[in-house]
């Protein structure tokens, strides 16, 4: 392939169905996770330590090093290490850089093996050079976080020693922790074609592999049995039927309807791919019964505006044909 | 291509939570024990395989990294493998592949889950497509409960018989000190107990569990220096298959199917239900571990409820299946296939303990994970082929 050929291809590489490269509607998702963290037994009594003024380490015993913050393993030599010692809170500046959030060094305490990163306070880059001595800033109330230590200033003795620690405060065995990721997912162009006619016309669409001639719902590049390129674009009926259900009674964090209710995998006419939905229109304890393998479902839609997403399918209503 | 053995396994105490150790203090936990079982230490580990769940069970992204220390792992080959409930039997195929080609002597596969600290259903709820079937997913369960009910209807895979591999499991626990659910359950307290995905009732689910397992695999060559008595691996494979491929078939896992043949091909097993001793199988919910008899053909199809019924499969039956309790017992998720693996490595190797079968010499392994579409399969054995 010449150059200019090479150059025309990678501009439409990515247009897809003919939108541009990087001015497209993307599909908002978010993931809120809370967790229980355990800290285990060495970030336990750091963490609770640090209410007391005092930064525990660990000393190996095979090798002799001192890791701080507190570790449950020798990061030298792999050891199990369980005895604890109370670190000097000053030491000297190993590295620096300055981020959007200010300053952050990497700190070497005085008779510690490894250096950590934490905040610089009160100071400026120009200000800073490796070896500065540094001292820790306490924060106002302690929480059992590492932000206990408000950071790192300028300044600090010489001289002080690593000592065994005298256990005092209870361990912080565990950590309330909140995950929120958000995300911006690209639709690419055959996500974006099905989820363009939801949102404009209640239109669900798949496409035809042209080997075995089933029709993928939602659609996609590729046929996943015969790896064959699909083509055919193809209005597949928001009617269906049932290919396996169960009744949720179960609650858990994120679920989008109110338990009890028909979890659905459902077969929509003119497509061979399961679709997972809600079937309600029926009383729950009725649906064990009356529900089947291959019972017919119809979409009810919801009202108003529709956005362009599954959730536009309020839930499959059982069509009985008796 | 060598020949591998088992030569030392280790578990943690497993507990819906323990919150005395961190991720890194639970992997190593077993860690220790497994190199203690094999009398060898961090020196005579040539690489670590590290199998976990999903990253957000455990809110660490590349745990590896995290876990280098306790695993002993510094300055060695570290591979992560990640495959849903699977990965530790896809974690130990690795690993066995390590071995074998000659990249190491002996390779330690860790698996692990901390599952007690987050939301488990939400989590694997995240597994969906995030544009198509996330909103109506329930984690694992929905589709479980849905494919059993189709089952019930097509198979005669009733709520009776699933009861009674879970009073069957329930019972094989109270024989292992690893089991950290020893309840004595009855098929009626099954069948009364509160539905959580109808079918799928409370007593037909594992606990939620905080654990892990090590497993070190040794060489042809150095199996026999290691230990007098190695367990072989005579087998051992790994199928996937598309989760919405068109027309899926769902009554029957069709990897498992291929796994199965494949490894039994591998190991000479021509009437599997003749030739295993014994069986360990990954059963998250009472209704899968009906429907692995039939996959793994110690039944044939729609037969599995007068299996169990038969009480073949109990510890005293012609083809024990879970004398360790299975997942009833104990269910860290990325630990749990390594751990099968591990129980029928004690089994063949006559270290099993109060849950030993007698004279048992070739055991079945079964692993699954994903949306059914990921299913392994391991023969281990007294015997090398």
């Amino acid at each position: 392939m010449d150059t200019k050929a090479a150059a025309k291809k990678m501009e439409m590489r990515g247009k897809g169905l003919g939108s541009s490269v990087t001015e497209n509607p993307v599909f908002p998702g978010r993931i809120e996770l809370p967790y229980t963290l355990t800290t285990g037994r060495a970030a336990a009594t750091f963490l609770a330590e640090l209410a007391n003024h005092k930064i525990v380490g660990s000393r190996c015993p095979r090798c002799d090093g001192i890791f701080v913050p507190a570790q449950d393993f020798c990061a030298a030599c792999g050891t199990s290490l369980d005895e604890f010692v109370e670190v000097p809170a000053s030491g000297k500046l190993s590295g620096y850089t300055e981020t959007a959030d200010g300053l952050i060094g990497l700190v070497r305490l005085d008779g510690a093996t490894n250096d950590f990163p934490h905040k610089l306070l009160d100071t400026q880059l120009g200000e800073l050079k490796l070896g500065a001595r540094v001292e820790a800033s306490w924060a106002a109330e302690a929480e059992g976080s590492i932000l206990d230590i408000e950071g790192f200033a300028l300044g600090g003795d010489e001289g002080g020693e690593v000592k065994p620690l005298e256990p005092g405060a209870e361990p912080v065995l565990e950590q309330k922790y909140e995950m929120r990721l958000d995300y911006a997912h690209s639709y690419g162009p055959y996500y974006g074609m099905l989820f363009d006619g939801l949102a404009t016309s209640r239109r669900i669409q798949g496409t035809r592999c042209p080997s075995c001639e089933r029709v993928l719902v939602p659609p996609r590049e590729y046929c996943d049995v015969c790896y064959v390129r699909s083509g055919e674009w193809v209005d597949v009926a928001d009617t269906g039927t049932i290919k396996a259900f169960s009744i949720i009674h179960l609650e858990f964090v994120g679920q989008t309807r109110e338990p009890p209710y028909v979890y659905a995998e459902i077969v929509l006419d003119g497509s061979a791919t399961r679709l997972i939905h809600t079937v309600a229109g029926i009383d729950v304890e009725d649906a064990k019964e009356r529900l089947q393998i291959g019972t017919k479902v119809r979409a009810v839609w919801k009202g108003g505006d529709p956005i362009g997403s599954l959730e536009d399918i309020e839930y499959f209503e059982p069509v009985f044909e008796d | 291509m060598r020949d591998v053995a088992i030569v030392g396994t280790g578990q943690t105490v497993h507990a819906r939570r323990r919150t005395d150790v961190s991720q890194a203090g639970l992997v190593r936990e077993a860690v220790d024990e497994a190199l203690a079982d094999a009398e060898l230490t961090f020196d005579d580990i040539d690489s670590v395989v590290v199998a976990s769940g999903p990253a957000l069970f455990g809110a660490v992204n590349q745990p590896e990294k995290w876990l280098v220390d306790g695993l002993g792992g510094r300055m060695k080959p570290v591979v992560r493998i990640t495959s849903g409930g699977g990965t530790g039997l896809a974690g130990a195929l690795a690993a066995m592949n390590q071995v074998s080609s000659g990249f190491a002597e002996r390779t330690l596969v860790v698996a692990y889950d901390k599952l007690s600290e987050g939301a488990l259903q939400y989590q694997i709820s995240t597994l969906y497509d995030p544009f198509w079937g996330r909103e109506f997913a329930v984690g694992i369960m929905g589709f479980a409960s849905a494919y059993w009910r189709a089952r019930i209807e097509t198979l005669g895979h009733t709520e009776e018989a699933a009861a009674m591999v879970g009073v069957k499991n329930h019972k094989n626990a109270f024989l292992n000190p690893y089991a950290h659910v020893r309840k004595e359950i009855t098929v009626d307290d099954v069948l009364e107990s509160r539905p959580l995905a109808w079918p799928i009732k409370l007593l037909d689910v594992p606990p939620i569990s905080d654990g892990a397992c090590a497993v070190v695999l040794a060489s042809d060559d150095a199996a026999p220096k290691t230990t007098a008595k190695p367990a072989w691996i005579r087998g051992m494979s790994y199928y996937g298959e598309a989760d919405n491929a068109p027309d899926r078939f769902m009554l029957q896992s069709v990897p498992l199917q291929l796994a199965a043949q494949r490894v039994y091909k591998k190991a000479g097993i021509t009437n599997p239900r003749r030739q295993f001793d014994v069986a360990e199988l990954q059963e998250p919910y009472t209704c899968f571990e009906l429907s692995y008899y039939e996959g793994l053909g110690l039944c044939p199809t729609g037969e599995a409820a007068d299996l169990i019924a038969s009480g073949a499969t109990e510890m005293d039956g012609d083809i024990p299946c879970n004398p360790s309790g299975g997942c009833m017992g104990a269910n860290p998720i990325g630990a749990t296939a390594l751990i099968r693996l591990a129980e029928a490595a004690l089994q063949v190797t006559d270290k099993a303990g109060g849950r030993q079968v007698p004279n048992a010499r070739t055991a079945l392994v079964q692993a699954g994970g994903g949306w059914a579409n990921l299913r392994g399969v391991a023969v281990v054995s007294a015997d090398r082929n």
